[in-house]
């Protein structure tokens, strides 16, 4: 009596499954070859643009390096644009169709399952793409870098010639700049009180500019070990979930319980991952932040605020 | 082909950012100075114990507001 009802179903959705089914295999095609040919253009862009971003890095004589900002935001702009169409063609044909059909076809279907296939292989592919997007900008970002080191040196030889050079306005007593200053600062002549205006150069008002780089610059190696233990949670809880699946129909007692150890070691290394992560992010913070103390001293008070604060949020 | 649009496009990007003029004006390079202002009124030096805001002499006023704790300023530098 069922059956009755059955078999008509069965034929309605054998029908209606070719008409959809071949929409959705040509969408899917044309997602992948339109990524492939996004990705191409991302890449020969990218790789054009890196060596011209250093070159240019290297001559803007610039004391902010703004012509080289200028080009820098005009690349990744650029970059974006080839992002932003894929995200939106994705919205359009691989999103939309999805939502549409799932609302016509019942989740007990048995074709259901070819639409969730489309979907997992469209958005699958379209995270490599977005990883692809990220390793780009990533490299376009490395391009920003530069020799803080030798700019700084430069600030400090420059103290090194002018600190004993001036002499009082009033009485021509000598007059000692006892530290780099980063603003006008009153000085006063050791002989006859005189309270006389200092006015740093250009060079070493830039050190507060550069310091805080600088600082991150030479902790970086700090800084990555936090990022690397930060990864290591989902890392470890993804070989977790593999193995948990892999015994899913596992019979045999010796085997299940070789694999809970594994497993259970695995979680071990992850708590211990949550925990030690905003450990090593602190210490971090701390050594860099003594970095940029020692570069700007008379900053101390401010830059200690800035670690309070940044504390809170660990 | 493809080849030839990327470039002139970063050739065009490079040229309008070497164009653009910085907000703000051309940057001034200085070199570090020193200089001592007397008082504009009575020629009187300005020395360190009769504080900053106003001339010993005359009272003529350098600066008219009441200076607070700074990184190099402090507020015992007021006249008083």
């Amino acid at each position: 009596m069922f059956g009755l009802f059955k078999k008509s179903k069965d034929s309605q959705n054998g029908e209606s499954t070719t008409e959809w089914y071949s929409e959705l295999q040509e969408n899917q095609q044309r997602w992948f070859a339109f990524l492939e040919k996004l990705e191409a253009k991302m890449e020969e862009f990218a790789t054009a643009a890196i060596p011209e971003l250093k070159e240019i890095m290297q001559s803007d004589d610039d004391i902010y390096k703004r012509t080289f900002h200028r080009v820098y935001s005009g690349v990744n702009g650029q970059l974006n644009n080839i992002r932003e169409k894929a995200r939106d063609v994705y919205e359009e044909k691989v999103h939309d169709v999805y939502y549409n059909l799932n609302s016509q076809i019942s989740v007990l279907s048995k074709h259901h399952n070819l639409l969730s296939d489309f979907r997992s292989a469209c958005s699958d592919r379209y995270n490599e793409f977005e990883n692809k997007y990220d390793y780009w900008r990533k490299q376009i970002d490395k391009t920003q870098e530069r020799d803080l080191e030798t700019e700084y040196q430069k600030i400090l030889d420059e103290y090194e010639a002018i600190k004993n050079k001036f002499n009082c306005t009033q009485c021509g007593g000598n007059i000692v700049i006892e530290k780099i200053f980063l603003i006008e600062t009153y000085i006063t002549c050791p002989y006859c009180q005189t309270q006389n205006t200092f006015a740093p150069s250009t060079l070493g008002r830039n050190l507060q500019n550069i310091a805080r780089n600088l600082a991150e610059q030479r902790t970086a190696h700090l800084y990555e070990a936090y990022e690397a233990e930060k990864d290591k949670e989902r890392d470890l809880y993804h070989q977790r979930h593999e193995l948990s699946l892999s015994i899913i129909h596992e019979k045999d007692k010796k085997v299940l319980h070789e694999v809970q150890l594994k497993m259970d070691d695995l979680e071990e290394q992850r708590q211990f991952a949550i925990k030690n992560a905003p450990k090593l992010h602190q210490e971090y913070l701390r050594a860099m932040y003594d970095e940029l103390n020692k570069i700007t001293p008379d900053l101390k008070e401010h830059n200690e605020k800035m670690y309070q604060n940044q504390l809170q949020y660990l | 082909m493809e080849e030839k649009k990327v470039n002139s496009f970063l050739n065009r990007l490079k040229e309008s950012a070497q164009k653009q003029t910085n907000y703000g004006g051309e940057m001034e390079i200085t070199e570090a100075k020193i200089n001592a202002k007397d008082c504009p009124n009575c020629g009187a030096g300005r020395a360190k114990q009769d504080g900053l805001t106003h001339c010993a002499y005359c009272g003529f006023e350098f600066l008219n507001i009441k200076l607070t704790d700074g990184v190099y300023i402090k507020k015992e530098d007021n006249s008083i």
